[in-house]
């Protein structure tokens, strides 16, 4: 239980570090722990190939992608929206709301505990080797549909970034695309200009 | 293992409600597809604590459980490719990913 509670509290404070912290990086690099913190709470789970993948798949190569994007978007997160007054405070009391009435359901139908010893049993240590017997049993409708997902996303993710490259080249001169790409620049600049200050 | 169920089931829920209000509060399209991911996690762990609750009873469902889990996430990864590449666009377009000044795409 005292680990639990740990990792409980170490993943709440990354979450709202997520949430609450002004510079995105540092929001990404708390998410980075956050699910770090998840990764070692899969293994209290007996899910240890599930936590394995999850330090690869998420805190490795998807947050890295995250990072690579912030780099390159210099993303500027300073205060609230400015269109709706009252929805910061809104949403910090919808949020304690929703958390709250989750975790009193939670506790209020608590079922009894399986007996530990079946449960490593049939769960085998969360083993590659268990999860490829389901992977590749029941679920292989879904690992076939997974794959071609994978494969449109990483498609249409490059159409997507692609087709506008291809016009700037093809656009001839006196377009608005020009225009935009100076706006940008400047706008790195005095980007830049500030940061050095 | 003598935590039970409801304690991962209520930090589960507690990390998704977090995650809602990163996607309410902020004003970067980018942070508020970080706090997505955040809730997508949340679901995640209460689908392996429920995973490791049912495996006491059925001899394949925990191992189900986590091979969804498993399937989520390659799931999880198409999402964030096409994701970052639909801001990137965006932020091409218009030099700023914030979600108010993308007020005309609504109704």
């Amino acid at each position: 239980m005292a680990t639990f509670v740990v990792l409980a509290v170490v993943m709440v404070v990354g979450a709202l570090g997520v949430v609450l912290l002004k510079q995105p990086v540092h929001a990404a690099l708390s998410l980075v722990g956050t699910l770090l913190t998840l990764a070692v709470t899969y293994v209290t789970l007996e899910a240890h190939f599930l936590a394995a993948v999850q330090v690869i798949v998420y805190a490795g190569a998807i947050m890295v992608l995250f990072l690579f994007v912030l780099m390159l978007l210099n993303v500027q997160d300073t205060g609230p929206r400015r269109s709706l007054p009252g929805l910061r405070w809104a949403a910090y009391a919808a949020a304690v709301v929703t958390a709250t009435a989750i975790a009193a359901v939670a506790f209020w139908d608590g079922r009894p505990a399986p007996d530990p010893a079946v449960v490593s049993l049939h769960l085998q240590g969360g083993s590659a080797g268990g999860i490829g017997d389901a992977l590749f049993g029941e679920l292989l409708l879904a690992f076939h549909l997974v794959g071609v997902l994978l494969l449109t996303g990483v498609v249409g993710a490059v159409a997507l970034v692609q087709r506008r490259a291809e016009s700037a080249h093809g656009a001839p001169k006196g377009t608005g695309l020009p225009a935009g790409r100076d706006a940008a620049d400047g706008k790195a600049r005095a980007l830049a200009s500030g940061g050095r200050r | 293992m003598n935590v039970p169920t409801e304690a991962y089931v209520a930090l589960s829920g507690v990390l998704f409600a977090i995650g809602a209000m990163g996607v309410l509060v902020r004003r970067s399209a980018i942070m508020v597809f970080l706090s997505v991911e955040l809730m997508l996690n949340a679901a995640n762990l209460a689908i392996v604590a429920y995973a490791r609750h049912w495996a006491g009873f059925d001899a394949l469902a925990g191992l189900t459980g986590q091979t969804v889990v498993f399937i989520v996430l390659a799931v999880a990864a198409a999402e964030v490719a096409v994701g970052l590449a639909i801001l990137i666009a965006i932020f091409r377009d218009r030099s700023s990913t914030d979600v108010d000044a993308l007020a005309e795409v609504r109704l």
